[in-house]
């Protein structure tokens, strides 16, 4: 069977897509940092190709083989996200980062979003009943929700957030009653009145100033409206490369990190705009057409709920950008610069790839 | 994927893509509304954020002396602002301010807290700070510390010619003096430019919309060195003799070019204005402050007469043995004296025979040749607060009013319009408008001078050719003999008038003394006039003992400084200490006739020696020839000038500061009339 798992078998779509993204996201880290001789652009591209490498490693290995160890890989996931709190560095106000020698720095909670991916597929799979069982429910809401407590306490709202769509898919797929999902609406709302209550202040007044950001345009409110003002600027046809004021001047906050689609509006315009948002759909309906493909019920779980956290990812950042979501560190896949979310997201279309090149084993 | 694929689930799945797409909507929606409808609005505000409109500062233009010396120039200084809100630790802020810059920190504290609260991203801290404040303060590298180029106005010489040149405000308009007559032209126009500024507003590129331009440069007629000797022997005489105020005008007769005007007390344009003394402190008197000039202007009586009556200068006048009743009004002479002959009326100027002058001219004759010597109106000098003085109208004239103005009172003229008058007499007859402004020069280069305003005839050149003449009489053998100086003839009159105390409503024993002068007598190159206000000790406040030393020293200077050829032998003529010469008293009881006029003044001339200094006698009347050039180096640019003048050397000096070289060489011979340069530095 090996012989059938060539590089011809990848999918060439999927990556060039990815790849034109990637492109696009390293010209706007060149520019957005152009003036300060970072060199972050180039560092990016260094971790695309890691990235790359990744992608076509964890492709090789069996994704059954995968699942199989996935609980060891979700012990040694939370072992590591209880180190962060002892040894983890405090960046942003946040202590997220485990330091690597050589001065890099690992981000674990990006990495939990592919043992997530795994681990949901598994548990999905091993379901003996059409529809999910309120015991499945709650032992799914643990799973997940003992690395997102963990993660929120770092505090990361933002990624923790994103292992919500991860498990949204898998539970939506494998069916769930309308009136579980009634319940689970109604907690919801009970809950997010209550859980006001544990948000550092940071978080609450990031989502007031969402409410209306002129309430406070100098502290929380002030990255909302830079990054409309910066969207606004670039108009139809944009301002060009390096010719964005906003983010020259630096008016435009973490422009190559989580706002850099807003830096890419203000230099590439509408036109630029319509162009990244085409290459996220296909991007996405490339994975989705994985999953319809996948030789079994394990495969299409991962393909979906790679997809549906990519899609996630793309609507709470671009969201958060032009205003209509509140600021949660969510960076933009593939063109956000940061070595983690880049490793995460090849690893991520990795895992989409050896899905597909199993779909002819049976 | 089909048999994985329950229907049931199948329609869950759609009814969550249609949310996703309904999300993507908005956001694309979103999108359209601020990158194509709100898109001009947006890129207002990013322009409103990111630029602003800034001044370019025109360079004011200098002010220069007859020879192209500065007297005000503007320097460029740091200026320092901060930004309130980026402070991270106000408390901190403000000590390390309040220590560089000597501010009070507690109040600067509180002006940092408000404006943070504000939001405000601009405070001026202080402006126009030391080169070494500036130093330190930058060393620290705040990055909410701002230093902005500024410049401010200076004056290398300090108070010299303060009152001339007057002074600038805060923003540096002129507020006094000639800066303000000539602001606009010294200004120039402030050029604007946009700059673009990151977030922090630190300047990212700039474009310039207007340029600036600078002001002009103006050449005053006043020449440095004479200034210097007038005030240094005004302010001599003045403390001398416990005068209040004084002035001296120098002026060339000829051109009506004003070499130099002195006041006291002067003032230091470099110091800013303190808060509640007004700029009245700040004015020129020369032209500012009419007083009643007394027997000066008897020069201008006898002219009228020696035009208008069959009158000569041997005519003998009856002086009525010391005293005249005029319409029911007694005046006194302080010597009495039968009969003078016209010229001696002058020279021991007899207030009698002034008066029987006057008469014989008549009141509308002597009133309108008052007004053709231009007193009563402007001289037109062009700096601000000029006096036109106060000819009274003849229709307000009294039947005794002939009496008093013959003799210099009843009017008020200022110092300059004596200058005025006294020329026409020295330049044979013509009235020469004053002129203090030679030449501006325009930042491209163009030089253009200050149009000359046309003369008028007065007096025939031969009425000013005798009343040279009578006027030399008053130096040689009549009151003014403490005016003679060596090298050079002179000419003047006296002048005192006894104030009049208006709160205590009788005359007191302080004087108005004056004199009023030219040299040489036969070619007239300088004018003098010297005022002091307010001198007391009997008769040596007088102006024969008073201001007549003042005109020999500033008017000898002036003629050394001009390089007037000498018309007299080197060797100084002893001064005659003459006691009587000394009454020029024009006043003596016209109010309390019973009173005798002040014979005790009269009988203690030693008094008066004691007073005078000792006749100073400037080191170049020793021999020209073997003159050396003193060595200037190392000393201060006040005190080069002070022995460059003194001992009548030329000298053209550069820079500021500590003089550091000099050509020719300290001790090397010094032809007549060579130049002396001097490199001043820090």
């Amino acid at each position: 069977m090996a012989h059938y798992r060539t590089v011809r078998d990848l999918d060439w779509a999927l990556l060039l897509f990815a790849l034109i993204i990637c492109g696009l996201g390293v010209l706007q880290i060149y520019s957005a940092t152009a003036d300060s001789g970072s060199g972050s652009w180039w560092k990016q591209i260094l971790w695309i190709s890691i990235g790359l490498v990744l992608m076509w490693t964890i492709s090789r290995i069996d994704y059954h083989t995968l699942m199989d160890h996935v609980p060891m890989m979700y012990a040694l996931s939370i072992g590591t996200l209880a180190a962060v709190f002892v040894v983890g560095t405090m960046a942003f106000g946040s202590r997220r980062w485990i330091p690597l020698p050589g001065g890099f720095h690992f981000q674990i909670s990006e990495f939990i979003k592919v043992v997530l991916v795994l681990l949901i597929a598994r548990y999905m799979t091993q379901l003996q009943t059409h529809e999910l069982e309120v015991r499945d429910l709650l032992k799914l809401g643990a799973l997940v929700g003992l690395p997102m407590v963990m993660v929120m306490k770092q505090p990361d709202l933002g990624t923790s957030l994103t292992y919500v769509p991860i498990l949204a898919a898998g539970v939506l797929l494998a069916g769930l009653r309308w009136q579980y999902l009634a319940v689970i609406l109604v907690c919801l709302a009970l809950v997010i009145p209550v859980s006001w209550h544990f948000l550092k202040d940071y978080q609450k007044a990031r989502l007031v100033s969402f409410n209306d950001p002129t309430a406070d345009p100098r502290g929380s409110g002030y990255q909302v409206i830079q990054s409309r003002i910066a969207v606004g600027a670039g108009g139809i046809w944009g301002r060009g490369v390096t010719r964005g004021t906003q983010t020259q001047l630096g008016f435009l906050p973490v422009a190559p990190m989580d706002f850099i689609f807003s830096a890419f509006a203000e230099e590439h315009g509408f036109v630029g705009v319509v162009v990244v948002l085409g290459l996220y759909f296909l991007l996405i309906m490339q994975i989705v057409q994985n999953a319809q493909m996948s030789p079994d019920r394990a495969g299409m779980f991962i393909c979906m709920g790679i997809a549906a956290l990519v899609l996630f990812h793309v609507l709470v950042n671009i969201g958060m950008v032009v205003g209509r979501m509140p600021v949660t560190g969510i960076p933009l896949p593939l063109m956000s610069y940061g070595g983690s979310s880049t490793f995460t997201t090849f690893l991520l279309l990795g895992l989409v790839n050896n899905v597909r090149l199993r779909r002819f084993v049976n | 994927m089909e048999p994985y694929a329950e229907t049931e689930s199948l329609s869950r799945v759609r009814v969550v893509t249609r949310i996703l797409v309904a999300w993507a909507l908005i956001i694309f929606l979103r999108l359209i509304i601020l990158q194509v409808v709100q898109h001009d609005e947006l890129r207002r505000l990013a322009a409103a954020q990111q630029t602003r409109q800034v001044e370019i500062l025109a360079p004011r233009g200098r002010i220069l002396d007859r020879e192209g010396r500065p007297l005000a120039m503007s320097l460029p200084v740091d200026s320092i602002a901060i930004d309130p809100v980026r402070i991270p630790d106000p408390y901190t802020a403000s000590n390390i301010l309040a220590g560089v810059l000597g501010l009070n920190q507690p109040e600067l504290l509180g002006k940092i807290l408000v404006g943070a609260k504000a939001g405000r991203h601009f405070l001026w801290v202080k402006r126009r700070i030391e080169p070494a404040e500036s130093e330190r303060l930058a060393s620290f590298g705040f990055d909410w510390v701002e230093s902005r180029r500024e410049s401010r106005r200076f004056y290398p010489n300090g108070a010299l010619a303060g009152n001339v040149i007057g002074s600038v405000g805060f923003d540096e308009q002129g507020n006094s003096g000639l800066e303000l007559a000539y602001n606009d032209e010294l200004s120039g126009h402030a050029g604007e430019r946009t700059m673009l500024n990151d977030v922090r507003r630190r300047a990212f590129s700039e474009v310039v919309d207007n340029e600036a331009e600078a002001g002009r440069d103006i050449t005053l007629s006043i020449d440095q060195q004479i200034q210097f000797v007038a005030e240094r022997e005004l302010a001599r005489a003045a403390v001398e003799n416990h005068a209040g105020t004084g002035t001296v005008v120098v002026m060339d007769p000829n051109t009506g070019n004003v070499l130099a005007m002195a006041s006291y007390p002067t003032f230091d344009p470099n110091e800013p204005l303190k808060k509640g003394s007004g700029l009245a402190a700040r004015g020129n008197l020369c032209v500012t402050t009419p007083f009643e000039p007394g027997s000066v202007f008897k020069v201008f009586t006898l002219s009228a007469a020696l035009e208008t009556t069959n009158l000569t200068p041997e005519t003998p006048i009856n002086c009525g043995g010391g005293s005249i009743t005029l319409f029911g009004r007694t005046i006194h002479d302080t010597h009495r004296y039968g009969s003078l002959s016209f010229a001696d009326v002058l020279a021991k100027s007899s207030n009698i025979g002034a008066i029987q002058i006057g008469l014989r001219v008549g009141d509308e004759k002597l009133h309108d040749y008052l007004l053709r010597f231009g007193f009563s109106r402007s001289t037109g000098s062009g700096i601000p607060g000029e006096s036109a003085g106060v000819i009274h109208k003849l229709r307000q004239w009294s039947k005794s009013s002939i009496g008093s103005v013959a003799m210099g009172h009843e009017v008020q003229v200022t110092a300059m319009q004596l200058a005025q008058a006294c020329s026409v007499v020295a330049n044979g007859g013509k009235l020469v408008p004053p002129r203090t402004v030679l030449k501006m020069k325009w930042p491209d280069g163009t030089v253009e001078p200050e149009p000359v305003r046309p003369a008028t005839r007065v007096l025939s050149p031969s009425t000013a050719l005798t009343m040279r003449r009578l006027m030399e009489g008053v130096v040689l053998h009549g009151t003014g003999t403490r005016a003679k100086m060596p090298g050079y003839t002179s000419a003047g009159k006296t002048g005192t008038a006894q104030l009049y105390d208006f709160n205590l409503r009788s005359w007191v024993h302080r004087y108005n003394a004056s004199f009023m002068g030219f040299a040489p007598v036969n070619n007239p190159a300088v004018v003098v006039v010297v005022t002091l206000y307010g001198t007391s000790g009997g008769t040596a406040g007088y102006g024969g003992p008073v201001a007549a030393p003042v005109f020999r020293e500033v008017a000898s200077t002036a003629l050394r400084v001009l390089n007037v050829p000498k018309d007299l032998p080197e060797t100084p003529a002893p001064v005659k200490e003459a006691a009587p010469a000394d009454d020029d008293l024009a006043i003596a009881g016209l109010s309390a006739p019973s009173e005798p006029p002040q014979p005790e003044a009269v009988t203690t001339p030693p008094a008066v020696t004691q007073l005078l200094p000792a006749p100073v006698v400037p080191a170049n009347f020793v021999g020209i020839s073997g003159r050396r050039t003193p060595d200037f180096v190392g000393r201060t640019l006040r005190s080069v000038i002070e022995e460059a003048s003194a001992s009548g050397v030329r000298i053209e000096y550069f820079g500021a500061g500590i003089a550091k070289a000099q050509t020719p060489a300290p001790g090397s011979v010094l032809s007549p009339g060579e130049t002396v340069r001097v490199q001043f530095g820090r």
